[in-house]
């Protein structure tokens, strides 16, 4: 449904996007994650019209952002960053100017309006001013006029910043919900447990580039098997140091965390070698309490994909 | 109907400006045509005073006055109102709808000109106070607002444009002054100043505006108060000075239009 293939954009002479691909299938609720600055606001103006690209492809439902924009703009819905409203109109006035904008007229517009007011829980508020809303209401709102004119693709760039922990849980249902229908979401966010709990697939960005998590991965399948590499949590009985020198000349072992008795190492490659690495352990005369696996959740791959590549 | 159209009319009438703005234009310009009214009648001192003068006298306030009014009142309206997309970060919506580019562009325009042209028409009863006094008759009212209307139309595009051009309201309406007070003093004091060491060069003096050579007066074609005293000539006389005038005013105001339609279809720059 969204194909982005080598696509490039430039600003002042600085790439925000260098390369980037990216294939989202229909009915997908899929994630975007990187740091501040890796150009995933840029794609989403560039997937959402807004931005023009400088080479490369972008198609959504086969058609091209650059050549067929007018008919992408009827296939999307786009929620930005920092989505704003008219504070002065009302609820319903807002909401009857956009659908409006997206040429539903009469009944069609009628029904469109009062689908969103349902849709944003804003029925009892439609008279009211917009300025009177809470910001999670608004947020609702906003995310309820990007779905007017009933997009089958659904641009969402950092929808839940700000919101509380409450109006955060009503997205995440809400954004199954619209995926249950067969509305394919791209999200981009920074929360990754929202991430992790809502999405099927997750795509890392970096200095507008597909980055790699420690697998090899640009691409993660949130809720796939993880198999090359593995997380193992040991706890000690004091001997921190000694297990630390040990760790340190095991191939294949790299200690991400080291706290009193207490260490955390990912481990690459067979059964075979967590055995061993163990045995070594033990025979080098450290006290190991527990040897746990840890899976490999979104957060640690983030970190283990950008730890130190944060502009 | 544009529905930019009627979102723009129904939020500035919602301001407190809506009404506060021509009260206070009405004010002003009620307070200055009583003031040119007392001038015409007393200057002369006698009780044998022309109507037809006194209406000259105060269709010629009105028009100059109403003038310089509109041209500081174009700014407000036209040239925060992209900015204010941008500011209240509702661009992104607008541009990812389906309005094209042209009709956010076409219900901004029609908007900001329809308020100006809104004071234009309450000062009717003011001017047809002139009308009454004889001495000016319909070609003279014709022509003055035609002429307004047109300067108006292009210092709006160039608000506009200058709303495109910028991110804060505060830049945009501050390079829209600027382009008043170039349009309007400068270009009158270049003209004064090129024109008197002409004069001191050559002599005699000129006799009459043809006899100026065109690379001194060319400055006056883009001055709006020019364009307006170039209206009071007998239809016949209105080439060359009145159609060079409204040719440079369209032509500028055509630039604005293109420069701020290429703006927008920039979209996401911002």
């Amino acid at each position: 449904m969204i194909d982005v293939e080598q696509i490039r954009k430039s600003f002042n002479g600085r790439r925000a996007l260098d390369g980037f691909t990216l294939h989202v299938g229909a009915g997908e609720l899929f994630g975007l994650v990187g740091p501040n600055g890796a150009g995933k606001t840029t794609l989403m103006k560039t997937l959402s019209t807004l931005l023009p690209i400088d080479s490369g492809t972008a198609q959504i439902g086969g058609l091209s952002v650059t050549t067929h924009a007018r008919e992408v703009k009827r296939l999307i819905g786009y929620l930005p960053d920092q989505p704003g409203v008219y504070q002065d109109m009302s609820v319903r006035e807002f909401l009857e100017f956009f659908a409006d904008a997206f040429q539903l007229t009469g009944a069609r517009n009628r029904a469109a309006v009062g689908r969103a007011l349902e849709r944003s829980g804003l029925v009892e508020r439609s008279c009211d001013a917009v300025e009177q809303l809470s910001f999670g209401m608004k947020q609702r709102l906003v995310l309820a006029k990007t779905l007017l004119h009933d997009p089958k693709v659904l641009l969402l760039d950092e929808p839940a910043t700000g919101l509380d922990p409450i109006a955060r849980i009503e997205l995440r249902e809400q954004l199954k919900r619209l995926q249950a229908e067969g509305i394919t979401i791209l999200i981009s966010s920074h929360i990754l447990s929202d991430l992790e709990d809502i999405c099927t697939q997750i795509a890392l960005i970096g200095e507008g580039r597909n980055a790699t998590d420690a697998e090899g991965h640009s691409v993660i399948q949130v809720r796939a098997p993880q198999t090359r590499v593995r997380i193992y949590e040991i706890e000690l009985l004091g001997g921190t140091v000694s297990a630390v020198n040990i760790l340190n000349s095991v191939a294949g072992t790299r200690l991400l965390e080291s706290g009193a008795d207490r260490l955390v190492v990912e481990i690459a490659g067979v059964d075979e070698q967590v055995a061993a690495l163990l045995r070594v352990l033990v025979a080098g005369g450290v006290d190991v309490l527990r040897f746990d696996h840890r899976a490999l959740g979104l957060e640690e791959r983030y970190r283990l994909a950008f730890q130190g590549r944060r502009p | 109907m544009n529905p930019m159209i009627r979102k723009e009319l129904r939020q500035r009438m919602r301001e407190r400006r809506g009404w506060l703005l021509p009260s206070l234009y009405l004010l002003v310009l009620g307070a200055v045509v009583t003031f040119a009214y007392f001038l015409a009648t007393t200057d002369r001192g006698q009780s044998n005073v022309q109507g037809a003068t006194v209406g000259v006298v105060l269709f010629l306030t009105l028009a100059y006055s109403q003038l310089a009014l509109l041209l500081l009142l174009v700014p407000i309206f036209s040239a925060g109102s992209i900015t204010i997309e941008k500011e209240q970060r509702t661009l992104a919506g607008l541009l990812t709808s389906l309005l094209t580019s042209a009709q956010i562009w076409w219900g901004k325009f029609v908007s900001s000109l329809l308020f100006v042209l809104l004071l234009l028409v309450t000062s009717l009863p003011v001017l047809s106070m002139a009308f009454a006094f004889g001495g000016i008759g319909p070609w003279e009212i014709f022509s003055a607002t035609m002429t307004t209307v047109i300067i108006l139309g292009c210092m709006s595009a160039i608000g506009l444009y200058c709303s495109s051009a910028f991110q804060r309201s505060v830049h945009a309406t501050a390079v829209s002054y600027a382009t008043v007070i170039a349009i309007s003093i400068v270009t009158a004091i270049a003209f004064f100043v090129r024109l008197s060491i002409y004069e001191s060069a050559h002599h005699p003096t000129t006799h009459g505006w043809y006899d100026i050579p065109l690379n001194i007066r060319a400055p006056m074609y883009v001055n709006p108060f020019f364009f307006l005293t170039s209206s009071f000539a007998p239809p016949k006389q209105l080439y060359p000075a009145w159609i060079t005038c409204a040719g440079v005013f369209i032509a500028l105001g055509s630039l604005a239009v293109v420069l701020t339609l290429r703006n927008l279809r920039r979209r996401g720059d911002w």
